[in-house]
């Protein structure tokens, strides 16, 4: 057994998670707050694994109608077109600005499925105090954490082009039901980010060796 | 300094929650590591998980200053002059920011316009003001007021603020527009570029050093 390093725990500390101050546990039951920033002070955040895989549900749930359903519609004398997102990233795409194309595929389709699935194994691993790449979960969190809102560029692109093309019986942009749903789904897995406590990775063990030096 | 418990219900049994200083504590994994000074342009990283323990304030409180007033002028500027002007067999309609979201809530879809109003103007703005709260009285030597519940508002702000994202929104929306209509780029786009790179550096300056400025004892 490899012996592991010193924690909070181990020497009676703990950090405040809001404003990062290092303080000495309390001891016993009691709910207290960090003295400098008034935050509740946990160990860990409460019902962490709970909250992330109630917000997954939600994000799981929406996902479908989030891409099934137009997100906006094209008004002209032509007629009224709807969207889709997957239609707006081929619309970009045989128009010839295949960069962007590329952009809106990773924002919209690669990065929620990506949040969805690694906060789904974030929370089963950490549910089971499981052991197994810790080192590799904690970066896969902070990845997560990082490309998360960018999500929310295609929401944006809609409320921009309701925005820029109004020409009336011309030519005119609406928004449609599926936008609302896109907008929620990256939302949603915001606050499953939000709610995991990437501590969970690595559940405390009193019982192994610490090391020293 | 001592802690307060939240409710005088609880037993009485536990000590005082006192800072301890000694100590730098993982906030992704709870190792703990002995605090030391870290160089203005170090960062010192977990050797546990990777995480950043300790990032050194390479900016001082009159450069974040500089920095937030300047991203404060090309907010205005972003928000009140055209992002694009565009043209269509004689008509002309300019957008921005604030006339999209309000033609967006017009035609019904509210949720999506409060959405994109907070996370693109209503958040970048308090991210720069509360900074500002916080900045100007410490410059002056003073205790902020409010120090505690504005420093945990602008912590979240800056989670859910997304200038970024809304800048590349913009360059999308263009090119998908141009097929639409004539059309040309306004002061608005030029000056959300700026506020964009601006938001990024005073991010960069990070909570950490104003959190040490606002517990230092008064001298």
């Amino acid at each position: 057994m490899n012996p592991r390093y010193p924690v909070a725990a181990d020497l009676g500390v703990i950090a405040c998670e809001t404003c990062g101050l290092v303080l000495t546990a309390p001891h016993g039951a009691g709910r207290w707050r960090c003295p400098r920033c008034s935050h509740p002070l946990h160990a860990r955040k409460p019902q962490s694994v709970q909250r992330t895989v109630a917000w997954l549900v939600a994000a799981v749930v929406l996902y479908l109608p989030a891409n099934l359903l137009p997100v906006m519609a094209t008004k002209s004398v032509l007629g009224r077109e709807s969207h889709t997102i997957v239609g707006g990233i081929i619309e970009l795409w045989v128009t010839g600005s295949r960069e962007l194309a590329l952009i809106v595929f990773i924002a919209s389709i690669a990065v929620p499925l990506l949040k969805i699935a690694a906060l789904t194994l974030l929370a089963i691993t950490a549910q089971r105090r499981s052991s197994w790449r810790q080192r590799e979960r904690a970066g896969l969190y902070r990845l997560v954490e990082t490309v998360g809102h960018w999500s929310m560029l295609d929401v944006f692109v809609v409320v921009l082009l309701v925005g820029m093309v109004h020409f009336g019986v011309l030519a005119s942009v609406e928004p449609e039901s599926g936008l609302l749903a896109f907008g929620a789904v990256v939302v949603a897995t915001m606050l499953a980010s939000a709610s995991f406590d990437p501590r969970l990775i690595w559940p405390h063990d009193p019982d192994k060796p610490v090391a020293h030096g | 300094m001592t802690a307060k418990p939240v409710s005088t219900a609880w037993p009485d049994a536990a000590g005082p929650v006192r800072p301890q200083h000694a100590y730098l504590v993982c906030e992704e994994c709870d190792a703990v590591y002995p605090a030391r000074p870290v160089g203005s342009d170090d960062v010192l990283r977990c050797r546990r998980c990777g995480a950043t323990l300790e990032r050194g304030h390479g900016l001082p409180l009159n450069g974040q200053l500089g920095l937030t007033l300047g991203g404060l002028l090309v907010f205005l500027i972003g928000s009140l002059s055209p992002i694009v002007t565009l043209e269509l067999k004689g008509n002309h309609t300019q957008a921005s920011l604030l006339q999209a979201t309000r033609l967006t809530w017009e035609s019904g879809a509210h949720v999506v316009a409060v959405l994109s109003i907070a996370t693109a103007f209503v958040f970048p703005l308090l991210m720069i003001l509360l900074r500002l709260w916080v900045l100007v009285p410490l410059l002056r030597r003073r205790p902020p007021p409010l120090a505690a519940p504005v420093m945990r508002l602008l912590r979240w702000v800056q989670r859910w603020s997304m200038v970024e994202v809304f800048m590349l929104g913009v360059l999308i929306s263009v090119v998908r527009s141009a097929g639409v209509s004539h059309l040309v780029l306004g002061p608005g786009i030029f000056a959300y570029m700026t506020l964009t790179v601006l938001l990024t550096a005073i991010h960069a300056a990070g909570l950490q050093g104003l959190w040490r400025e606002i517990s230092r004892p008064a001298a």
